[in-house]
């Protein structure tokens, strides 16, 4: 499980219209059973590369080919038969929620076992298929509005399930629930599920690859961190002043426009006490805030607030004991100015 | 002022009783409006949809022209009819003219803008994810319109209830294109202004409480369903 390529992106652009080209991807694979994330910040093209995905959303120009079949125009309909898409604001048939589960599994004549697998998929997202399965669209809260969209799609065993910032708009334990239904679909089923969030705390513990996207580009795989502008010219450099006054150096790209960078959590040093001189440019102090385990490196994400913004650094779990380092450490970040990548 | 009060009490006797003719009246007109609506929603719901769902060139002004049609005065209506179905129009041979077939045509052409346009005002007001999530559930072709056409169910059945309300109260073209027969196209409407003008008020004050309890019947389904709709 796991290696088998299931999408494949090969210079694939899209653009709504006459408008702006909204995502220019060189390549990308996803592959068959695995947990991707998609992060980045509003208006990067996530909600876009996803329904491009879902077979929602022609593209413009490249190509993109599932299950290895490259011209899948032809084939859409099918394959949407076996790539679901949860929207992030939900929306119901108005129906009953029984009516609503059901609806897909009907388009696709698998009723023999109808109300099992109806029930199966409500007590999946948490909700008692006695409580729930008779009550009307109108009579759901929004999570649980929320909780019966992605019970209607469990109750497809999809082969990818695609899911839009599931949990902005539900409370915690709606989020907790869908998350964990999602999880269960890839653990049971071999589901590939690709996820656009910014909860990436849970991202990291789940996923198995993540991808960052900056204005319609991939910048970078993994929970890279991204810092805005303003940046402004200083004494050769490019400098960003935080909000308490420490400065992020970065070599100056040669262009005008420096308005984003990326920077790898790997290329990130944390110390709890420097333990000989320091000789990186960029020294800064913060907080420890969280720290997560990273499932697919197996190493320990660290998030720091550094004045106003939050930057990760990954590190082994045997240096992270050694150093003690815990939440609410008073820590210092260093990294050389050569690995903050203009993007 | 007596005559009034005289002829409300007597009509009253005349519904309780239920008459040979008064129950004639009242059947002539509900199969009539019966046939009509058959028609109606039969050609009215899918130039609806197409007009609401499709993005075609011309459909703004399909649009315009079913909504200038929703004013459509019932005499002209009639008249037009009349013309065609009279025995030196073009549809004379047909021999439609003073037939409850002949009015319905004239009652299809009154009511079917009423649900062409409200079902395309329907389907074009449907929730833009619905399209998306049909989609996602698998759904295409013709079963993504039906569904969605489904889905506007209550706007749809308010716009069917508002043109039945239309054709039923309607009085100039049941007139001219039925004679107003007795026994044979004698409707609520045509009885009501014939009963009237011979000045026998208890027939007329008793088909126009059969009427306009028709007309309460249907305006409490409207009022039910545009609840529901208000709960979508």
């Amino acid at each position: 499980m796991g290696s088998k390529i299931i999408y494949e992106i090969k210079n694939l652009t899209h653009s709504y219209g006459k408008g702006p080209q909204t995502l220019d991807i060189d390549y990308l694979k996803i592959c068959e059973g695995s947990v991707t994330g998609l992060v980045g910040p509003n208006g990067s093209g996530k909600s876009t590369l996803l329904r491009i995905l879902a077979f929602l959303e022609p593209y413009t120009g490249g190509s993109l080919s599932f299950e290895e079949c490259s011209d899948t125009s032809a084939d859409v309909v099918d394959i949407r038969k076996k790539v679901t898409y949860l929207l992030q604001n939900s929306y119901l048939l108005k129906r009953s929620v029984f009516e609503n589960i059901a609806y897909g599994l009907r388009l696709r004549n698998e009723t023999e076992d109808l109300t099992e697998r109806v029930h199966d998929s409500l007590e999946r997202v948490g909700l008692s298929p006695k409580k729930f399965a008779q009550r009307p669209w109108y009579r759901l809260s929004g999570g649980e509005v929320q909780r019966v969209a992605l019970a209607a799609r469990l109750a497809l065993h999809p082969k990818v399930l695609i899911l839009d910032e599931p949990t902005a708009n539900v409370d915690e334990s709606s989020a907790l629930l869908v998350k964990n239904a999602a999880v269960s679909a890839w653990k049971e089923w071999g589901t590939t599920v690709i996820v656009a969030t910014h909860d990436l705390a849970w991202l990291t513990e789940v996923s198995t690859d993540i991808i960052s996207l900056y204005r319609g580009r991939i910048v970078g795989h993994g929970t890279e961190n991204l810092v805005h502008g303003p940046w402004i010219r200083e004494n050769g450099s490019v400098v960003r002043e935080l909000s308490d006054g420490q400065k992020i150096h970065a070599l100056s790209s040669g262009r005008e426009d420096h308005s984003a960078v990326v920077i790898n959590p790997s290329d990130i040093s944390v110390h709890r006490i420097p333990s000989g001189p320091v000789t990186e440019m960029n020294i800064l102090k913060g907080t420890v805030t969280s720290m997560t385990l990273e499932r697919a490196t197996g190493c320990a994400l660290i998030s720091v607030q550094v004045g106003d913004i939050v930057l990760k650094s990954r590190m082994t779990v045997d240096k992270m004991k050694e150093d003690m380092i815990s939440p609410a450490s008073e820590v210092i970040l260093t990294f050389s100015p050569e690995n903050v990548r203009w993007i | 002022m007596d005559f009034i009060v005289q002829g409300f009490f007597q009509s009253i006797r005349l519904i309780i009783s239920m008459d040979e003719e008064t129950l004639n009246v009242v059947m002539t007109t509900l199969s009539l409006t019966g046939l009509s609506m058959l028609f109606i929603l039969g050609i009215g719901l899918p130039l609806g949809f197409a007009l609401g769902y499709f993005d075609f060139p011309g459909k703004h002004f399909f649009r315009t022209v079913a909504d200038t049609l929703l004013a459509l005065p019932t005499v002209v209506v009639g008249l037009l009819v009349y013309a065609f179905i009279s025995r030196r129009g073009p549809l004379g041979d047909l021999e439609l003219l003073f037939t409850i077939r002949g009015m319905a045509i004239g009652q299809v052409i009154l009511g079917l803008p009423i649900v062409v346009s409200y079902t395309a005002t329907a389907i074009e007001g449907l929730d833009n994810r619905l399209r998306l999530t049909l989609q996602t559930l698998g759904a295409s072709g013709t079963k993504l319109a039906v569904t969605s056409l489904w889905e506007g169910r209550f706007q749809i059945l308010v716009a069917a209830l508002t043109s039945y309300g239309r054709i039923i109260g309607e009085v100039g073209s049941a007139m001219m294109l039925g004679g107003n027969i007795k026994w044979h196209t004698r409707t609520i409407t045509t009885a009501i202004t014939l009963e009237t003008g011979k000045g026998d008020f208890p027939l007329g004050i008793a088909l126009g409480i059969i009427l306009i309890a028709i007309s309460f019947a249907l305006n409490i389904s409207l009022s039910f369903l545009r609840r529901r709709v208000g709960n979508s």
